[in-house]
């Protein structure tokens, strides 16, 4: 019988524990729904954005939300998942949305071959600001509207070149 | 969610079913899966995984009865719809990234006479 009027003591304790607990759990729930469909940090690195973006790594804010309202538009840097690699992100810029002719030349090293496309219903056309070295459209085609994931916003480190995006 | 439309007739029926999907597994070829339309970006679209990347399809193209071969490119897949002569697939689209992949279908709960799992094996 002493150890249930123990347990009586200690409930004042648990109660308050578990409060506690609750709301450092509803704020990392919070947190994670900010970051995964409102606004995000994301590391970004490669060649394929210069001289917009640096080759050693940035790190940008990227939100959410435009895709999902279908308010992305042309010259917007987005994050889009590669369509040939699902599980790699890629960060390119919009050049054509659906139902634009583009024209473009698949080989900028070897001369001056130019190829035409209409993008097609669904679509957007997406490069990389650093033709030589990026993989991009011009290599996968058009990539459809969903596999967009986020709008580019604004630098935030390398803390010299903080700053919007254009 | 609810699902309606003649393209997967004899596993799903056209005028209506309530079905639940998961995220969490791999999908592989004979799933049903729930996919975004790469034609309209608003609409979502259930069909079955043909082939992954890698896989050979072959198909029949609807308008000149001519068959076709393909190999599915890295990171897409080849969905089909079980009622080939109704279904815009990729037949139609092309082989489909597979980020655009929502979810696999696994069991239906609507109508209830039909309560069950809906499996990889076709008819």
């Amino acid at each position: 019988m002493r150890w249930l009027r123990y347990l009586n003591q200690w409930r004042g304790t648990a109660k308050e524990a578990f409060e506690q607990v609750s709301i450092v759990a509803k704020f990392l729930c919070l947190i994670h729904l900010t970051d995964r469909y409102i606004i995000s940090s994301t590391h970004v690195q490669g060649p394929s954005m210069l001289p917009t973006l640096n080759l050693t790594g940035d790190v940008i804010l990227a939100e959410h939300l435009s895709h999902r309202f279908g308010k992305i538009g042309l010259g917007d840097i987005v994050l889009v998942r590669s369509p040939t690699d699902p599980t790699r992100m890629v960060t390119k810029r919009v050049l054509g949305l659906e139902g634009h002719r583009l024209s473009f030349s698949a080989d900028p090293l070897a001369g001056d071959g130019s190829v035409s496309v209409v993008v097609p219903k669904g679509h957007v056309w997406i490069q990389g600001d650093n033709l030589y070295a990026s993989t991009d459209s011009r290599n996968f085609g058009p990539v459809p509207y969903n596999l967009i994931e986020g709008k580019a916003l604004l630098r935030v480190w390398p803390p010299r070149f903080f700053g919007s995006l254009r | 969610m609810y699902a309606f439309g003649p393209s997967m007739i004899l596993t799903l029926h056209p005028s209506g079913n309530v079905a639940l999907a998961e995220r969490i597994s791999e999908i592989s070829r004979g799933d049903v899966v729930i996919l975004q339309s790469p034609q309209d970006p608003n609409k979502l679209l259930i069909k079955r995984v043909i082939g992954v990347e890698g896989d050979c399809v072959s198909f029949v193209v609807d308008k000149d009865e001519s068959r076709r071969t393909i190999v599915v490119p890295r990171g897409h897949v080849w969905v089909e719809g079980d009622y080939t002569q109704n279904s815009r697939d990729s037949r139609t689209f092309g082989p489909l990234p597979y980020g655009l992949i929502q979810g696999r279908v696994l069991w239906r709960v609507w109508p209830f006479q039909d309560f069950g799992p809906i499996g990889p094996t076709t008819t």
